[in-house]
């Protein structure tokens, strides 16, 4: 769960006097929005990205290939630097924190992706929205063949256990338990994922052992719904 | 009235998944039973199990993948990689007699022995990987035929409808980059039920690309909704790609009495589906149209669920 297993690795940067049409090509060439600005050194000085470009190149230069593009723009005087115009209030993160610190950080500061530096703000990686969606495909479980059930419990102890006894008994296998908020304070939604087409047994037993299974079209996992 | 072939094979029974397993021989037999009852049997082509040559079957899946379910299948294992797999000592063999059962079937099809054929098989195919079994299904029954239609019968063109609740995954990957064979699936939403895949997006990729298509359905959705998806994505596609035989997985899980999904799809909405496919098959195929048993385990409603698709098939 840490954000060096999850970051990618072979990061393309940019150093801070490159001019700023060679870092549209390059943000061209690889399909990227960010780039990582670093000094010779390999410390981190800034963040450049494709919105903070598209703001500093004129329009009618937008589709010039950079390498005409200098020379007119030398001439014109236009070609600024990305030390001019890239962020240097960096919202960084370490290579030991998180997915959990990542995942947070990046909503709170509505940033598309984290530059990963070490103690010395030596650039270690790039972390994005991308790889932080891999990592949770991968925590969801469902990349591998299985159904969901959504049980709704009881808010006290003991009651996953119940479930996961039941389905162990069966000889399923959990791809993945999401414990959610319910609307109703006294209840949480337990989100099983399950690998196996097998649901019909489970599933009686589990309204057996007295477990409601919350109808599929009623499944909130990113909202409370109003009570009836 | 069509010449309408119905293999069916006691030997199909003898697939044991245990006690507590929805996939059983009882199936089979209410299937056998409401057609028989029906007095269907004397209008029919009854087509007995075979052994298929192996290199049909190699032709989908991995030798080593083949070579590891006999063995698995010999030493007495009850399961093979999954749970959901549970088998007997004749698993194996109870499989390849599906597929050269459906082989034999494709044959006296191209041939013009018989215009069409419902095959009513066990275990189901359409989950199978290349190299892995899941989901009850050993051999991809369903590819393996599609795969034999563009090869040994040089058809250019095969068109597959797979009806089961769940989407087929394992169809739907061994032809995705394979612009002969268009697969077109009708399930419950993947977010919701078994495998999870199928989603709209998947189209395929390469040359297969807009070969497949999805339609996934939010589940309690019933049969204006399956209406409404197949007028919407499987009529114009097909259109489009004119095949020149069609393949049914026939999955009856969809109806709303069956428990291991969520839809709604009554037993005249089954008989919507398929008359429109064998409409289809008339248009476009010559009214060469294979179907193919995948899922639907409520023993009360396969016997009219069966009888209904054989006498659509049969246009008696």
């Amino acid at each position: 769960m840490f954000v060096n297993r999850s970051m990618t690795k072979k990061v393309i940067t940019i150093g801070p006097d490159t001019d700023i049409f060679s870092a549209r090509d390059l943000m061209e060439k690889h399909h990227i929005r960010h780039l990582p600005v670093v000094r010779e050194d390999g410390c981190l000085v800034g963040m450049i990205t494709d919105r903070d470009l598209r703001s500093v190149i004129p329009y009618e230069f937008s589709s010039i290939s950079g390498k005409d593009h200098r020379k007119t723009s030398e001439q014109e005087g236009l070609a600024r630097k990305i030390e001019d115009v890239m962020t240097t209030h960096l919202i960084k993160i370490s290579p030991l924190d998180t997915i959990q610190d990542a995942l947070l950080l990046i909503q709170r500061s509505k940033v598309g992706a984290l530059p990963v530096v070490d103690d010395q703000n030596k650039l270690q990686g790039i972390i994005s929205v991308r790889d932080l969606l891999r990592a949770f495909i991968n925590v969801l479980g469902i990349g591998e063949p299985g159904t969901l059930l959504c049980i709704l419990v009881e808010e006290k102890v003991g009651q996953l256990k119940k479930i996961v006894d039941a389905v162990t008994e069966d000889g399923i296998s959990l791809g993945s338990v999401l414990v959610a908020r319910y609307w109703d304070e006294k209840k949480r939604a337990v989100f099983c994922y399950l690998l196996t087409l097998n649901v019909r047994d489970i599933k009686k037993k589990l309204v057996d052992l007295g477990f409601d299974l919350l109808d599929p079209m009623q499944w909130y996992m990113d909202q409370l719904p109003e009570p009836d | 009235m069509k010449k309408t072939g119905f293999l069916y094979d006691e030997r199909y029974l003898l697939h044991d998944t245990g006690p507590y397993h929805p996939e059983i021989p009882d199936r089979l037999q209410a299937i056998y039973q409401g057609i028989s009852e029906a007095g269907l049997l004397d209008d029919l082509i009854l087509i007995k199990a075979s052994m298929p040559n192996v290199k049909w079957v190699e032709a989908v899946h991995d030798p080593e993948y083949i070579h590891r379910f006999e063995e698995v299948c010999f030493s007495g294992k009850k399961t093979f990689d999954y749970p959901d797999n549970q088998m007997c000592t004749e698993t194996f063999e109870t499989a390849m007699l599906a597929v050269g059962g459906i082989l034999d079937t494709a044959d006296r099809v191209m041939r013009g022995e018989i215009d069409n054929a419902f095959c009513a098989v066990r275990p189901p195919g359409h989950h199978a990987e290349t190299d892995r079994a899941l989901g009850f299904c050993y051999f991809n029954n369903v590819a393996i035929c599609a795969r034999y239609l563009t090869d040994k019968w040089q058809v250019k063109r095969v068109g597959i409808v797979d009806f089961d609740v769940h989407h087929g995954n394992g169809t739907q990957h061994i032809f995705e980059q394979d612009p002969k064979v268009f697969y077109y699936s009708i399930h419950e939403h993947p977010s919701f039920a078994y495998p999870g895949t199928g989603r709209e997006f998947e189209t395929g990729n390469s040359k297969g690309h807009g070969f497949t298509k999805n339609s996934p359905i939010l589940p309690g959705q019933g049969d204006e909704e399956y209406k409404h998806l197949m007028e919407r994505d499987l009529f114009p596609a097909f259109e489009r790609f004119d095949p020149q035989v069609i393949l049914v997985s026939a999955g009856f899980d969809a109806h709303m009495e069956d428990h291991l999904a969520d839809m709604n799809l009554s037993t005249d909405g089954f008989s919507w589906i398929m008359e429109r496919l064998v409409e289809m098959a008339e248009i476009y195929a010559d009214g060469k149209i294979i179907s193919v048993l995948e899922g639907g385990y409520n023993l009360d409603r396969l016997p009219e669920l069966a009888k209904n698709h054989m006498e659509i098939l049969l246009q008696k």
